[in-house]
């Protein structure tokens, strides 16, 4: 699925932070559980776990053998991972676990840790007791508010985001000043964060708020830590504020904005984490679920979809939100709209309007198709695969050519080496292209390739 | 995509300029019509001052617009989300937009289907696909509702039980502000006299205090000192159409009740009319069932002069009455009747049977069109209504290819006399034997005025001299409204029956015809039928083909004008169309190739040794090649020009794929998918007819292919893009494979645009193939063309790479008889069975 492509994407960044950083986040047990069960893929999970009783290091050509030949781009992938999260340390052709990290996924697996570790639940009573039900209409509104705010739809002062929701919008260049009023428009990166599904939408969001505050030099790890910690949280408890750091103390105000988290005042030593929060580290696989109940409840309704897609072109919706309409307009021309249902027409203009404003032909799909109305969900396909061929066409149309960054490898000193390395290269998925008599080759990444490079020199000395 | 169907209702007059500038090429019009000239002035005003005054311009301005929210500033005058939803409105399954008179009906809804009825009757059916479709109100489409007999109060009521909001106050009182002037006053010819026949006096004292109308009027003594006389209101009465479920039972009671026939009709008279307009007035249930209110259903009339008929047609449009003609059959006396019925195995489908009801809805016959797809049977449905009316047809068609099948089907399903049928073509003049009988002609053949043979004369001469019952207009659409006054004007006819199965044109004429002609009596849902195998189910395709780099080149050098034949000689184009052909060949399909452009044509076809037709090609051999494309194993597929896009019956053929096409014409788009809509393999399990438009990427063909395709798209196809065939590397014997091959085909195409300063001109040789040389003296008037050259002396000796080429030969030649006629023991039994049945 495209949005958690999206939010994969979004742990990139993670991927970027420097090894000290992630020293200090394997500290915590719920930041270990939730880097174990986001950022790892599957494989990666499996020789986790192989390692983390074994008191001893592991050979790689045992965990190799694991491995069916076939499958050696997924085993690099792993190990790639392994490397980049610093979660191996390599010696003498093994692999040994960090050992602060060990610990603590011990200690989340097993449970132990100090208290709190998993979040402290209160231990009186709250008077006002708020259920279920009331968090999930709190986060919808707040987190509505937001997106409302972005498309320009007038929404009453009290519902207006905060002056921080609107900071952090900017800083985002999800938004922008426009030049010649004071208002604030939305931008291009905007759009198609309109499109994401929620949960990659809260993590795009929590990423920007994560690159502010290092600039507002509040520690990362801080933050982080309470952001895997929220993950771990129970939906409908209370917490208490007792055993928060005071960086995070002050996130509570900004993530109430959010509608991540509730608190009844801002002096309240209680808080709820919504189900926006409790989503956030949720297996991969598990996404859409609490993703599909965030929008039911956003659309406040029991049908989950609204769009009706023609092969003549032509999509009816039933719907009144503003919001969703807002949206189609991303990319269809609006026809005409009665209380209850809006007609609108996909054009090869619309199209390309949508993409001009950086919307990809795939996300305007993925809309479509999550959004399918009950009738065209007896369909398989759901969506006309015409319209659907015609709109990535139209996309396709656009693009003849297309720019990749990356490396280029040349000066070679034999064929061997030059094959070696490209293989190595297809392996781990970044070969873009290579000219065997040249014997030059390009890559997207270039790190493990010049890591490779070292090693067989190494070796062969 | 542009899927516009039909311009706005206000905006027609103006609006055929608009369309006209946004073709590339204002001389090309549209070929396959006759030549429309200068319009007459004084009507084109009169039509405009109606169309203005029934058009939502006025219900616009007084709509106010109340304060929406943050996104209502989108839809401009279209938000409509003050409107009330009905309490219920879930269960109704339509939606009415108050400003242009817009209805979306779901379709999945439960009462879909009454709902579709009803709307097919009041409205335009402008997109029907899967689940929602829209229909709109127009002033024509009330014209037609009123013209079947619906009351404006129905209309609305029954709207209103179908709708999810309540009916606005602007359709009602468009509504009724179209059917006030609609269909209230009649034209009936009774008699032989022609009636203003009207059930409301008062529009009867206006139109009398017209001058030009009074002065027409004749005086008789029947009536009251206005010279108006009042009778009862006709009913369907015991009239059957022939071929229907009640026209057999009729049969049955006719034998039981002999004795006491009137009793017995009486009761099917109603039973009959309740069944035939169950449809459109299903919801009438409450109300009784005779109506025997002699004051409502009284009619006063009062005598015109026969020759002032069209002064006062012409008349009562500025006044904004339209005169709906009726011809009350049964009574005509004068004119004898002929003798001449379906066969019993004809059996006519509902969908046939209910255009026809609407056609003879109260016992008389009404002008007008119906609009069917190809392959649904118009034929049948010209030749039933022919049946019903049994007095004297003239039916004209586009080209005598077409007249000798309207002949044939006239046999094949009614028990007409072979004498009393006649052709009238350029080289067939004959009339027929009796006082009643049928002429089948082409519209040429009659609207041409220049230089007539003597023969044609005196036959022009039989057809203008006598009265006609009724008048079948084939593909009636290719015809522009002068043609028609003139056809109209010329032969006296009582009835006029339109068939088509596209009612579009890229400019506006067609709306003349609603005038001319009468309102759209039905129109049939594609889908519908295809779902119930009455049409084949087609597999729509749109093949890309990329130009290769040399043609891409010229194409960009040279000016719009002559691109076209860069992008449609593309070699990749070539090889997808010889692939195409190879892997539906070895499927067992039967294929038609079209293309426009005879050069491309003949070069095509050619290439791949396939015979060809187009607008120069002898009759004789033409229908040696249908006839081997019929019978013939060996013998797979055909090319044809814009000829082959009407009237031909070919229903062996399966697939169809389209080289070249006429700009963005949804006309020709719809009539080239009717060529294989009536497979005959259609009802075999899981069969598929197949549907291919080539086209050149990145070339302004694109463009042109997506308007083409909005007709269809609208009546629910579905167009898929293949961007590449998988295996065409692959096939064997490819052409233009190298590129010295490519580059030798580039030197012809470059050749043949140096000769042809404009491609289009090829086209007019195929309008001549509209004509189908009926008109005899087409042929004479252009002469020998002579083609300069200029080269030098080296070049023709070889010095400027010129080498001697082996050309492909016309695969034409090559069929030599038509199998069946080969044997001559075949052939005798054929001649004694053709003695046999001249007696």
């Amino acid at each position: 699925m495209a949005a958690t492509a999206q939010s994969m994407r979004g742990f990139e960044h993670l991927e970027g932070l420097p090894e000290a950083v992630f020293k200090r986040l394997y500290q915590q047990p719920a930041t270990a559980l939730a880097i174990f069960r986001r950022m790892l893929p599957n494989l990666g999970k499996t020789f986790v776990m192989a390692m983390l009783f074994n008191p001893d290091p592991i050979p790689i050509s045992s965990l190799e053998a694991w491995v069916h030949p076939n499958k050696n781009s997924l085993k690099e992938e792993a190990f790639a991972k392994l490397r980049q999260l610093h979660l191996v340390t390599e010696r003498q052709g093994t692999f040994a676990l960090d050992p602060t990290f060990k610990v603590e996924l011990k200690k989340a697996l097993t449970g132990g840790g100090p208290p709190g570790c998993f979040g402290l639940p209160c231990d009186t009573d709250d008077k006002k007791k708020v259920d279920v039900s009331f968090l999930d209409k709190y986060a919808t509104e707040q987190w509505e508010s937001i997106l409302h705010f972005m498309v320009g739809n007038e929404v009453p002062s009290s519902r207006r985001p905060s002056e921080g929701v609107v900071r952090l919008l900017l800083h985002g260049k999800l938004m922008e000043k426009a030049r010649s009023s004071q208002e604030t428009i939305i931008t291009q990166l905007g759009f198609s964060f309109l499109l994401q599904e929620v949960n990659s939408q809260v993590w795009t969001l929590l990423l920007l708020y994560l690159d502010m505050a290092e600039q507002l030099r509040m520690d990362p790890v801080d933050i982080l830590h309470f952001l895997f910690l929220l993950g771990s949280l129970e939906l409908g408890q209370d917490y208490d504020m007792k055993s928060l750091t005071p960086t995070q103390k002050g996130m509570l105000e900004d993530l109430r904005d959010y509608g991540i988290v509730y608190q009844r005042k801002s002096s309240s030593r209680r808080f709820y984490p919504t189900r926006l929060a409790t989503a956030l580290t949720s297996e991969v696989r598990a996404l859409s679920s609490p993703a599909t109940t965030m929008r039911n409840a956003i659309s406040q309704s029991d049908e989950n979809g609204f769009l009706i897609v023609e092969t003549n072109y032509r999509m009816y919706a039933y719907t009144n939100s503003p919001l969703q309409i807002a949206v189609l307009n991303l990319f269809a021309r609006l026809i005409s709209r009665f209380p209850n249902l809006v007609t609108a027409r996909i054009t090869r203009e619309s199209i390309r309007l949508a993409i001009n404003k950086g919307i990809t032909a795939e996300q305007i799909i993925d809309y479509m198709t999550a959004n399918a109305h009950p009738q065209l969900r007896k369909n398989t396909p759901i969506l006309p695969p015409t319209v659907v061929d015609q709109i990535r066409l139209w996309q396709i149309e656009g693009e003849r050519m297309k720019a990749t960054h990356g490396y280029l490898f040349k000066e070679f000193t034999s064929n061997s080496e030059f094959n070696a390395v490209c293989k190595y290269a297809n392996d781990i998925g970044v070969l873009v292209w290579a000219d065997k008599p040249k014997m030059m080759l390009f890559v997207s990444k270039h790190e493990q390739i010049a890591d490779y490079i070292r090693k067989r020199v190494q070796s062969n000395k | 995509m542009a899927t516009k169907r039909k311009g706005p209702m206000n905006e027609l007059p103006k609006a055929s300029a608009g369309t006209k500038r946004a073709k590339p090429d204002e001389s090309s019009g549209d070929d396959d019509d006759l030549e429309e000239e200068v319009p007459d002035e004084e009507e084109q005003g009169a039509l405009t001052r109606v169309m203005d005054k029934f058009s939502f311009a006025g219900a616009r301005a007084r709509a106010n617009m109340p304060v929406g929210d943050a996104v209502s500033r989108l839809f401009k005058r279209d938000e409509l989300s003050f409107l009330k939803m009905k309490p219920d409105h879930e269960s109704r399954p339509m939606w009415i937009n108050p400003r242009n008179g817009k209805i979306i009906l779901e379709s999945f809804s439960p009462l879909a289907p009454a709902a579709q009825d009803f709307l097919t009757a009041i409205a335009e059916p402008l997109s029907r696909p899967t689940y929602l479709h829209e229909y709109r109100i127009t002033p024509h489409s009330l014209y037609a509702a009123v013209s079947v007999g619906l009351d404006p109060k129905d209309i609305v009521a029954v709207l209103d039980r179908f709708s999810k909001i309540p009916i606005p106050n602007e359709i009602v009182q468009f509504i009724n502000g179209c059917t006030g002037s609609y269909g209230k006053v009649k034209l009936v010819l009774k008699h032989n006299r022609y009636f203003l026949e009207s059930s409301d006096m008062k529009m009867l004292q206006i139109l009398l205090k017209n001058p030009v109308i009074g002065e027409q009027r004749v005086i008789s003594d029947g009536g009251d000192e206005d010279g108006i006389t009042r009778e009862s209101a006709p009913k369907m009465g015991a009239l059957v159409i022939p071929g229907t479920k009640i026209a057999a039972g009729a049969a049955q009671g006719q034998q039981i009740t002999q004795q006491n026939g009137v009793d017995g009709e009486e009761k099917r008279e109603g039973e009959s009319a309740e069944e035939l307009f169950a449809t459109v007035t299903a919801l009438k249930e409450g109300e009784d069932d005779d109506d025997d209110d002699e004051d409502a259903d009284a009619v006063h009339s009062f005598e015109v002069h026969a020759e002032g008929v069209e002064k006062v047609q012409k008349e009562c449009l500025t006044l904004g009455y339209p005169l709906l003609e009726e011809y009350d059959f049964r009574n005509d006396q004068r004119n004898a009747n002929l003798d001449m019925d379906l066969r019993p195995q004809a059996q006519i489908r509902h969908y046939q049977e209910k255009s026809l009801s609407k056609m003879f809805g109260n016992g008389r016959a009404k002008s007008g069109i119906i609009v069917l797809p190809c392959g649904a049977g118009k034929t049948l449905v010209g030749i039933t209504a022919a049946c019903t009316i049994k007095k004297s047809v003239v039916v004209l068609c586009t080209s005598s290819m077409s007249v000798v099948q309207w002949r044939n089907e006239f046999l094949k399903w009614s028990t007409i006399n072979p004498d009393q049928i006649a052709v009238f073509t350029s080289e067939n003049k004959e009339r027929f034997r009796g006082d009643a009988g049928i002429i089948v002609s082409t519209y040429s053949m009659v609207t041409n005025s220049r230089n007539r043979s003597h023969d044609s004369q005196k036959m022009m001469d039989f057809l203008t001299g006598r009265e006609w019952g009724l008048l079948l207009l084939d593909e009636v659409h290719v015809v522009p409204a002068n043609i028609f006054r003139r056809v109209i004007h010329s032969i006296a006819t009582h009835s006029k029956l339109g068939l088509t199965a596209t009612l579009l044109r890229e400019d506006d004429k067609i709306q003349d015809l609603n005038f001319l002609i009468g309102p759209k009596l039905y129109e049939a849902n594609w889908m519908e039928l295809s779902e119930q195998g009455h049409i084949a189910r087609v597999q729509c395709a749109e093949v890309w083909c990329p130009m290769t780099t040399e043609f891409y080149q010229e194409y960009l050098k040279e000016t719009p004008r002559k691109r076209a034949l860069f992008y449609i000689m593309n070699p990749r184009k070539f090889q997808a169309c010889q692939f195409l052909i190879d892997y539906h060949e070895k499927r067992g399909d039967k294929i038609i190739v079209f293309s426009d452009n005879v050069f491309a044509l003949a070069a095509y076809a050619r290439k791949l040794n396939k015979p060809y037709i187009y607008g120069g090609t002898p009759q004789q051999e033409r229908l040696k090649i249908l006839q081997n494309f019929q019978r013939n194993e060996l013998i797979n597929t055909v090319f044809l020009s814009k000829i082959g896009d009407t009237s031909l019956d070919l229903p062996e053929a399966t697939c169809l794929i389209q080289v070249s096409s006429h700009y963005g014409s949804r006309r020709q788009e719809a009539q080239r998918l009717g060529r294989i809509l009536r497979a005959k393999r259609r009802n075999d399990e899981g069969f598929n007819a197949f549907f291919y438009s080539l086209v050149s990427k990145d070339t302004a063909e694109m463009y042109y292919s997506s308007k083409r395709q909005a007709f269809l798209v609208d009546q629910g196809y579905a167009f898929k893009v293949i961007t590449h065939l998988q295996g065409i590397e692959n096939l064997p014997g490819l052409a233009y494979d190298t590129p010295i091959e490519r580059r030798e085909l580039l030197q012809s195409v470059l050749l043949e645009n140096a000769q042809n300063a404009d491609v289009n001109s090829i086209e007019r040789e195929t309008d001549g193939g509209f004509f189908d040389r009926t008109r005899g003296d087409w042929r004479g008037k252009g002469g020998a063309v002579v083609k300069r050259n200029a080269a030098r002396l080296s070049g023709l000796s070889g010095g400027d790479t010129m080498a001697y080429v082996e050309q492909n030969a016309s695969a034409n030649k090559k069929i030599k008889v038509a199998p069946g006629q080969q044997n001559k023991f075949m052939k005798k039994l054929k001649s004694d069975a053709v003695k046999k049945a001249r007696g």
